[in-house]
């Protein structure tokens, strides 16, 4: 996507208020987050995914909420985290490492996108030495990753965002 | 050197290991409950960590949660200051098996001095004078209680034999009470210790509770710094702690202070930790137990020796040498520790809430040790214990002259306060001369039957 039409795309946000917003094309799938003075963009290119195409019924989506957690903030912004209704914060039971995979050179259980059932693990936190899986709570897909994969992780900081369906 | 040391405590206590820390140039890993976000030892150290949530099993009792936090982020240090995990013998284990510095004596020391039994039978074996009480492991039916009553004599006081801090402890003065008390007792040390197991000891009418500090080396070299008088207790929970006891002569403080050292180094003691004594009218003393931790009251020891007891805690972890001979250890002045509770003085009843207005004292001899701060809000689910106002000058009326000045000067709006009895304490009689035993509090408490038991919170010390 070329920045001629980000701006176009940031513009619209601004004239709707809109503080995340979240598309995909045939070229690939864009995320804009607007608040607190910063914006962010991510950009995952066509193809690289093969989750993709589960989502092309609805090519664009508009939604109402304010991610503003990072994974360096931690529990401390938890409570700042306004999901929609149909949404489920998954949240660190336990202080440790977080990994997206089994083993270093594994792929991710999971992507933002990956569709998952009900107890499908989501990822790993280590805790003395013992991996410990964490599991979906409920079949539904996964929107977003908000903690690195190798970083230290507290009690009760969220891990990920999944979509109950 | 150590290089990170995780601190796995909270409220004031966190904060005293923060700022001994970063004397000693060591980064500082707090961590802390759901509920205690927004507390200051949070802010203040280098990073900080959430463990759990607010209940103390879950937060910081709960080991693996601990330990996780301390090998994820890198801390090569442990200190457990007091309550919580202090003297808990699998803890300090565990804190080793993973390569972590337990800032304390060793295990074994934690383990033996816990079993008050044995250290019982430990030091009577060393010639340390201790109280007439059960023979043995202790005792676990009411059947064989009555029995060493009998032997003993009424009044008897019936201990937990895993106990500390108060908990499981009654004062039985004839068969009835014994018999009404024991299983009471009984109960609360399965709660709080999860052991049935008690002993009986002759109870001493009109004695103090006269305890001596211990610095001790991995070298085997220990050194007492004088005794605290802590006689001012509400339900054998310390209220005012004073340094130097007022009653004691030169000479029975150096016999005490001998039998303290005695009782350290004939098990090869290591750390800090502290020897307590019940001082009878009469100049007799007996051995109660031994603390394998830094005390809440270290401060006023602190103020009368200029010794750093915390981070003499840490030098001696670390290896190192004690810096001081017995005879090099010297006496300055007089000093008092006040403990502030968040509590209704009338009631004793714990008062949690928002601290809406909050100024300390200040002046010279005059140190505040809190985590209190304009806006904190006291949780519900920890001890109440919110603030140490530690007084120093030459005398002691000079020392009760300013701690008046500075109890009038405290301010803390919105949350309700002990510090109404201290000043009441202060202006008694008997408390200016220096002339109180251990139920001296108990003049200034309501008619019984207005004190509803209510239940024990959490002990955090």
């Amino acid at each position: 996507m070329e920045v001629r039409e980000l701006k176009t795309l940031l513009v619209l946000m601004r004239d709707y208020g809109l503080v995340e917003l979240e598309m995909e094309d045939k070229k690939g799938k864009v995320r804009l987050v607007r608040g607190g003075g910063r914006a962010s963009v991510d950009v995952t290119e066509a193809g690289s995914d093969a989750h993709l195409a589960a989502r092309a019924a609805s090519p664009i989506k508009m939604a109402t909420r304010h991610v503003e957690a990072t994974a360096e903030e931690g529990a401390n912004v938890a409570g700042k985290i306004d999901l929609a209704p149909n949404q489920k914060l998954i949240e660190s039971p336990m202080v440790g490492t977080f990994y997206r995979a089994a083993s270093p050179d594994a792929a991710p259980f999971v992507e933002e996108g990956s569709s998952v059932r009900k107890g499908q693990p989501l990822c790993i936190i280590e805790a003395m030495k013992m991996m410990n899986e964490i599991e979906s709570p409920a079949a539904g897909r996964v929107i977003r990753v908000l903690a690195e994969n190798g970083n230290p992780i507290e009690y009760g900081q969220p891990l990920m965002i999944i979509e109950v369906i | 050197m150590f290089k990170k040391l995780l601190v796995a405590n909270r409220g004031t206590i966190a904060i005293r290991i923060i700022r001994a820390c970063r004397e000693l140039g060591i980064s500082t890993v707090a961590v802390f409950s759901t509920a205690d976000k927004n507390a200051l030892h949070v802010r203040m150290a280098d990073e900080s960590v959430c463990i759990g949530p607010p209940a103390a099993e879950d937060s910081y009792l709960n080991i693996p949660a601990i330990l996780s936090a301390a090998t994820t982020f890198g801390a090569d240090a442990v200190h457990p200051g007091y309550g919580f995990l202090s003297e808990n013998g699998d803890f300090a284990e565990a804190c080793q098996r993973s390569g972590l510095n337990f800032v304390g004596p060793r295990v074994r020391h934690i383990r033996l001095m816990g079993d008050k039994p044995r250290a019982r039978r430990i030091m009577k074996r060393a010639g340390v004078p201790i109280l007439p009480g059960s023979e043995g492991t202790g005792v676990t039916e009411l059947r064989e209680a009555q029995a060493d009553a009998k032997r003993l004599g009424f009044p008897v006081l019936i201990k937990a034999a895993a106990g500390g801090g108060g908990k499981g402890m009654r004062v039985a003065r004839d068969g009835n009470e014994l018999t009404r008390l024991f299983p009471l007792a009984q109960g609360e040390s399965e709660a709080s210790f999860n052991s049935r197991k008690m002993y009986l000891e002759k109870y001493l009418e009109r004695s103090r509770h006269v305890e001596f500090q211990i610095l001790a080396d991995l070298q085997r070299n220990a050194i007492h710094l004088g005794e605290r008088d802590c006689s001012i207790q509400r339900r054998h929970q310390k209220v005012i702690e004073e340094s130097p006891c007022p009653i004691l002569t030169t000479r029975l403080r150096e016999k005490m202070g001998k039998a303290a050292v005695r009782a350290a180094e004939v098990v090869g003691y290591s750390n800090v930790g502290t020897v307590e004594f019940l001082l009878a009218g009469n100049g007799a003393f007996y051995f109660i137990e031994m603390n394998t931790r830094i005390q809440v009251e270290h401060g006023v020891t602190e103020m009368v020796t200029g010794v750093d007891l915390v981070k003499e805690s840490i030098r001696m972890a670390m290896g190192e040498p004690l810096g001081l001979k017995q005879r090099q250890v010297k006496f300055d002045g007089a000093s008092m520790e006040f403990r502030i509770y968040a509590e209704d003085p009338e009631r004793h009843i714990p008062a949690p809430g928002v601290v809406t207005n909050h100024h300390t004292p200040g002046g010279l001899g005059v140190r505040v040790e809190t985590a209190l701060y304009d806006g904190y809000r006291v949780p519900v689910h920890y001890d109440p214990l919110i603030a140490k106002l530690i007084v120093h000058a030459q005398t002691r009326a000079e020392v009760i002259a300013r701690a008046k000045a500075a109890l009038r000067e405290y301010v803390i709006d919105g949350i309700k306060t002990n510090i109404p009895l201290h000043l009441k304490i202060l202006q008694d009689p008997d408390f200016n001369r220096g002339e109180f035993s251990t139920d001296f509090l108990s003049r200034y408490e309501p008619a019984p039957s207005e004190t509803a038991q209510h239940a024990p919170v959490s002990k955090a010390s």
